[in-house]
């Protein structure tokens, strides 16, 4: 049997039952969201279909007003449909998956997992998404065929953006019902697995609520405030920047309690049970239910003046007054800021020997305790905790890859002195000779083993393809400070760019066209990706705007001109090499980053991609052909010889209209939507699986006997489309919804995307397109409300409306 | 020149565009019901008498091109001899088509024409389907192709027409619409039938026929309601979607038939066109339009504003048709405007707006016993319409 998911089902439709329906509908799964007819019904209400599926409405319109939303796309909720357990519960006998999210109570999932067990098709996967109740409590007694296709997945809020998915195997779970669904959850849904243990709360939770209480019982004992600690545990740490209490603030204290206590009640031999009693001013929190952004005051609270400024407040939790935010500073972390990489930011923090570091380290140190002690209680190797920190946290390492970054042995020499308890496993390893939890060797990634004390290797998907561990296996061919060419494997390459945000600067292109001379002799195709980190990460921020600011304030506009020729030849002559050339975007693919997709061959895109021109937000224009190829993935959308009998304003309009007013797309869906990505482009679900599935398409596209694309002229909608956009901008300016100098930078754009003075309907060569875009450009950098633009976003990274 | 006689004048109701009952009923059905009707309800006329027709439309494109005056007779069972032509003055087509038809009759050049308008808004939205403005002549004079609504804001911003007192003379034509409804007092309203696109139980779809008889777009307000809403056209602006005429698909006719036909087939004649005059503004501000056009028409029929017992003023925002009652000092004459609401309850079908004031106008005079009334509306690019009509 072939298994498939055709249709699931979500039960319960809250903040989680909907943001797993919205991602199931993203992948094109069929989904029933059922929840509970409402008890408060009237009597004329009890047979009105619309009444008892009130809840259900709620919850699924509530997923489609989140914001950052839940759907790529709001159609896909087009795939979903809504019922009740009473009169709905028969179409659960169609669906492939159940997945029951309902309230944390044991009696309520028990029951309804007894309606499941009648209703469901033999052979039918059934999952619980609890975070904390044991999988055994829920299942107990069930049937067999039950219980062997049962199993926990657990997913974390936002469904959509967080990458972790806890797979939790039942007693009696068959291992093809755990296969399928790993596979279905990587592949399908783009999550990371974790296998964990059917243990309270699981891998992510237990470790990272032990973390926040040890913290917040710390911060009393110490006399830390409240903005302290979340300047500690920031981004110095590779945390996110809501560190410590703003996070909690985001996700609601009273779950953050709910978790604690449900860590506390089940777990009686757990060593650090004491610091999962949260200090006193918590539960007064409670009680005055302050519990954060839901109700708009938590451990920070902000209020607005009459004037509508902000006024941001913080707790003090000795007076349980709110105060003004002071920003706190301490030397190490200051440091850390200046420092690039994570393993020298934590270097600086943990040995930093103010009241910050000392803290920091005393938290690092404890946490590590904890982390080892889990191993193998909660999960058989480092892997799955780490991973569960930075996926489910948006950690950028977990604790052992910290304590590998600070040194295992300096840490535990420290830990020694200091009097602290070190975990038997890693004293073992390191008495075995063995200094470090992971390690790259010949571009494979190890991990350190406790139960086998040996290395094994870190699984790893069969299609996937790591940069990093090709880099790591001598394989990169050509490299300089700003972009790698990297040997993935099978005669493809990938140049990868490795600048601050992926900022395009004069060497990346300098390297593109070695990279075409490199793989046009040795390759059969070239990969444009790269692995950056962050939340979202950018795939290229854009072109590198300090070198173009400097330029135009030394009014070097021969050389601008130059830079410009140089970028776009580039991309033309990827464009028109005899190999395919995929780029692989992910995150943010803004202004240049965009362009150089826009040239490519294809695009394989990761599902979430925020996608757009943005170039007038800084007063210039895409001049790397970026303005011409979006109008080319328009007209050429078209079937052949249509375009010449086709009213071109239909498609002229909304394609000038993305770039002048730079919209960026949410996701990848809507990209397509956007026109950036056209029908042959694809959407990949799981970022890790990006470069490899971007290998494939080159591969694919070889064998299927690679032709590069012939040049031929445009058709443009020439001087008719600067008449409509003269006279609509007209309107806008009128209306207040630009300034004089966006309507200026609109209208030369419109004329540089319609082809200049030319009759409508005109085909003009790609060359004469080209110039356009550059003489704009370099007009633009003449301006000084351009240049005011661009010194505004480097200084302060937000777009000036002048 | 021989004297000419309005001897019917009927309207189809005004429906929303898009979200209206005449959302996908085509301009050519709309338009033909009304002729084919106006001639079958006047006693003793019937369609070998009709020379010609006179068909005012804003955007005569698309479904509403391929003139649409010719088409529309066909369409309406005319006999091959009836001629026809589309004419348009934007929001006065209607009007000016009356007009014509009107010349025609009094130059001896025809003995009976049809004058009317239709707009179906819903299948050709503005600015048609296809605009195209000259890309110099855009470059150097935007305001040629300005949009409505900033023309809108324009003269609010300029003479000083306050927030409130446009969202208070919206109400107000909005309570005189729902009181005309619903005491039956649009007497020139003909149910009309329409159609819509029905899915059958098999998946098909099928085109099913019902029957339109009022108004669709009226709609009960306050000042305070209609103060909640956001400005529609510019960021801090105070011209909304409530204090701006709906856009609307409709159609109406008027028959005009000469002295001697009226005679010779027993016609009665309802009324005449005393005057009829057109004027230039500024493009950028064309809602001042009737403040010029009102004078110029009163002057030409040698009448005063006190002569007036029916005053039908577009309403196509309320803060031109506000500016336009205060320069013209038309403030004592409030209940002979627009008795029955205007354009921001009961819509404005552009180019079929001329023909259905003046069937209002008509109505209303009947209705008021009065003797003469003008229907006045401002035009697009920057123009004013009016004309005087006398019940007879």
């Amino acid at each position: 049997m072939i298994r498939k998911v055709r249709q699931a089902a979500v039960i319960g439709s809250g903040i989680m039952g909907g943001g797993i329906a919205a991602l199931l509908a993203g992948a094109g799964v069929k989904v029933q969201l059922l929840d509970i007819v409402p008890f408060d019904l009237k009597a004329e209400e009890k047979n009105d279909p619309t009444a008892r599926n009130r809840l259900v409405k709620a919850g699924l319109d509530g997923a489609l007003a989140s914001f950052p939303s839940l759907f790529f796309n709001k159609k896909d909720a087009g795939l979903i449909t809504i019922g009740n357990l009473e009169d709905d519960i028969e179409t659960l006998s169609e669906c492939d998956w159940i997945i029951e999210v309902v309230v944390e109570n044991l009696g309520i999932k028990r029951d309804l997992f007894t309606k499941i067990e009648h209703v469901r098709k033999p052979g039918a996967i059934v999952s619980t998404n609890t975070s904390g109740i044991p999988l055994k409590d829920i299942c107990e007694g069930f049937s067999k065929d039950f219980k062997s296709h049962f199993m926990g997945t657990h997913f974390f809020n936002p469904v959509r953006y967080m990458h972790l998915l806890e797979l939790i195997p039942g007693a009696d779970t068959l291992p093809e019902i755990l296969e399928f669904i790993a596979a279905f959850g990587e592949k399908n849904l783009g999550k990371g697995i974790v296998w964990a243990k059917d243990t309270p709360n699981f891998v992510g939770n237990r470790i990272g609520i032990q973390g926040i209480g040890a913290i917040m019982k710390a911060m009393v004992e110490e006399g830390m405030t409240i903005p302290e600690v979340d300047a500690i545990f920031g981004p110095a740490l590779g945390r996110p920047k809501t560190a410590i209490f703003k996070t909690v603030d985001l996700v609601g204290l009273d779950t953050v309690i709910h978790v604690c206590k449900n860590s506390y009640d089940l777990c009686p031999d757990d060593e650090q049970r004491a610091a999962l009693i949260l200090p006193e001013f918590i539960d007064k929190m409670a009680e005055k239910n302050l519990l954060g952004n839901k109700t708009q005051a938590g451990f920070y609270k902000t209020d607005l003046t009459p004037e509508w400024k902000k006024l941001r407040k913080v707790l003090n939790p000795s007076t349980m007054e709110y105060e003004d935010l002071v920003r706190p500073s301490f030397p190490c972390i200051d440091a850390a800021k200046k420092r690039t990489t994570l393993k020298e930011k934590v270097d600086c923090v943990l040995n930093g020997d103010d009241k910050g570091g000392k803290f920091a380290w005393k938290m690092a140190a404890n946490s590590f305790q904890y982390a080892a002690n889990r191993v193998p209680e909660i999960a058989d190797t480092i892997i799955e905790i780490d991973n569960s920190m930075k996926w489910g946290y948006n950690f950028e390492m977990g604790p052992f890859e910290i304590w590998d970054a600070y040194g295992v042995k300096a840490a535990v020499d420290r830990m020694d002195k200091e009097g602290l308890d070190v975990p038997a496993n890693v004293k073992q390893m390191l008495e075995k000779g063995n200094t470090c939890f992971y390690k790259l060797e010949n571009g494979i990634n190890y991990y350190y083993d406790f139960s086998s004390d040996a290395y094994k290797v870190v699984p790893t998907g069969k299609s996937r393809v790591s940069i990093a561990a090709a880099k790591g296996n001598n394989k990169t061919v050509m490299a300089n400070k700003s972009a790698s060419l990297v040997d993935i494997g099978d005669d493809v390459f990938c140049i990868e760019f490795h600048t601050k945000m992926n900022a395009i600067n004069e060497e990346i292109m300098d390297s593109i066209g070695e990279a075409l001379d490199y793989v046009d002799k040795n390759g059969v195709g070239l990969v444009i990706g790269n692995e950056a980190g962050g939340m979202p990460g950018a795939f290229s921020a854009g072109a590198d705007l300090s070198f173009v600011s400097k330029l135009c304030h030394d009014k070097r506009y021969t050389d601008i001109e130059a830079f410009l020729k140089k970028g776009q030849a580039g991309i033309q002559r990827a464009k028109y090499s005899p190999f395919p050339i995929i780029a692989a975007p992910y995150g943010m693919v803004l202004g240049g980053g965009c362009e150089v997709c826009l040239g490519a061959d294809r695009i394989v895109a990761h599902s979430e991609l925020y996608m757009g021109l943005v170039e007038i937000g800084v007063g210039l224009l895409p001049a790397g052909g970026g303005t011409m190829n979006l109008w080319k993935k328009y007209i050429t959308a078209l079937p052949a010889k249509t375009a010449q009998d086709t009213d071109l304003a239909k498609f002229f309009v909304p394609a000038f209209m993305k770039i002048a007013m730079a919209a960026v797309s949410m996701s990848a869906a809507q990209a397509r939507g956007n026109g950036f990505l056209g029908q042959a482009d694809r959407i990949v679900f799981n970022r890790d699986n990006l470069i490899g599935e971007a290998k494939k398409e080159v591969l694919k596209m070889v064998d299927d006997g690679y032709i590069p694309p012939a040049r031929q002229p445009l058709i443009v909608m020439g001087d008719a489309g600067q008449g409509m956009v003269d006279s609509e901008i007209f309107n806008l300016l009128n209306g207040g919804f630009m300034s004089e100098y966006d309507a200026f930078l609109a209208k030369r754009i419109a004329y540089v995307m319609s082809g200049g003075e030319v009759k409508t309907g005109s085909a003009i060569d790609e060359e004469t397109l080209l110039k356009l875009e550059r003489d704009a450009f370099v007009d633009f950098c003449k301006e000084e409300k351009t240049i005011a633009r661009i010194d505004h976003m480097l200084k302060t990274g937000k777009p000036l409306r002048n | 020149m021989r004297d000419a006689y309005i001897v019917q004048s009927i309207r189809t109701p005004g429906c929303k565009q898009n979200k209206g009952l005449f959302n996908q009923t085509r301009p050519e059905e709309l338009i033909s019901f009304i002729m084919k009707t106006a001639v079958e309800r006047t006693p003793n006329l019937t369609p070998d008498h009709i020379d010609d027709v006179m068909l005012g439309c804003a955007f005569p494109e698309a479904e509403q091109g391929l003139n649409l005056g010719r088409v529309a007779a066909k369409m309406a069972g005319f006999p091959d001899k009836v001629s026809g032509a589309t004419v348009n003055r934007f929001c006065a087509s209607g009007l000016e088509a009356i007009a014509l038809a009107f010349m025609r009759v009094r130059m001896g050049w025809s003995d009976i024409t049809i004058g009317g308008g239709v707009e179906s808004m819903s299948f050709v939205p503005m600015p048609g389907n296809m605009p195209r403005p000259h890309p110099e002549y855009a470059r150097t004079n935007p305001e040629m192709y300005v949009s409505m609504g900033i023309t809108a804001e324009n003269v609010a911003a300029r003479y000083n027409i306050s927030r409130e007192d446009q969202d208070n003379f919206a109400a107000d034509s909005q309570a005189k619409a729902a009181n005309a409804r619903d005491n039956g007092l649009f007497t020139e309203i003909i149910p009309t039938p329409a159609y819509k696109y029905v899915k059958q139980a098999d998946g098909t779809y099928t085109k099913e026929q019902f029957m339109v008889e009022h108004d669709d777009g009226i709609r009960v307000s306050t000042a305070e309601g209609l103060g909640k809403l956001r400005p529609a056209f510019s960021a801090g602006g105070v011209v909304t979607a409530g204090n701006s005429s709906q856009t609307t698909d409709g159609a109406a006719v008027s028959i005009i038939a000469s002295k001697e036909k009226c005679d010779a087939l027993g016609l009665k004649p309802m009324a005449k066109l005393v005057a009829y005059t057109t004027i230039g503004c500024k493009s950028d501000e064309m809602g001042v339009g009737p403040r010029y056009a009102i004078p110029k028409v009163l002057a030409q029929a040698g009448l005063t504003i006190a002569d007036m017992d029916i005053i039908e003023l577009n309403e196509a925002f309320a803060s031109q048709a506000l500016y336009c009652i205060r320069e013209l000092k038309l403030e004592p004459y409030m209940d002979k405007i627009n008795i029955h609401g205007g354009a921001i309850a009961l819509g404005h079908p552009l180019g079929c707006t001329g023909a259905k004031l003046t069937a209002t106008c008509l109505a209303n005079l009947k209705e008021v016993n009065g003797r003469y009334g003008i229907v006045s509306m401002c035009v697009g690019g920057g123009m004013g319409a009016a004309a005087i009509f006398e019940r007879l």
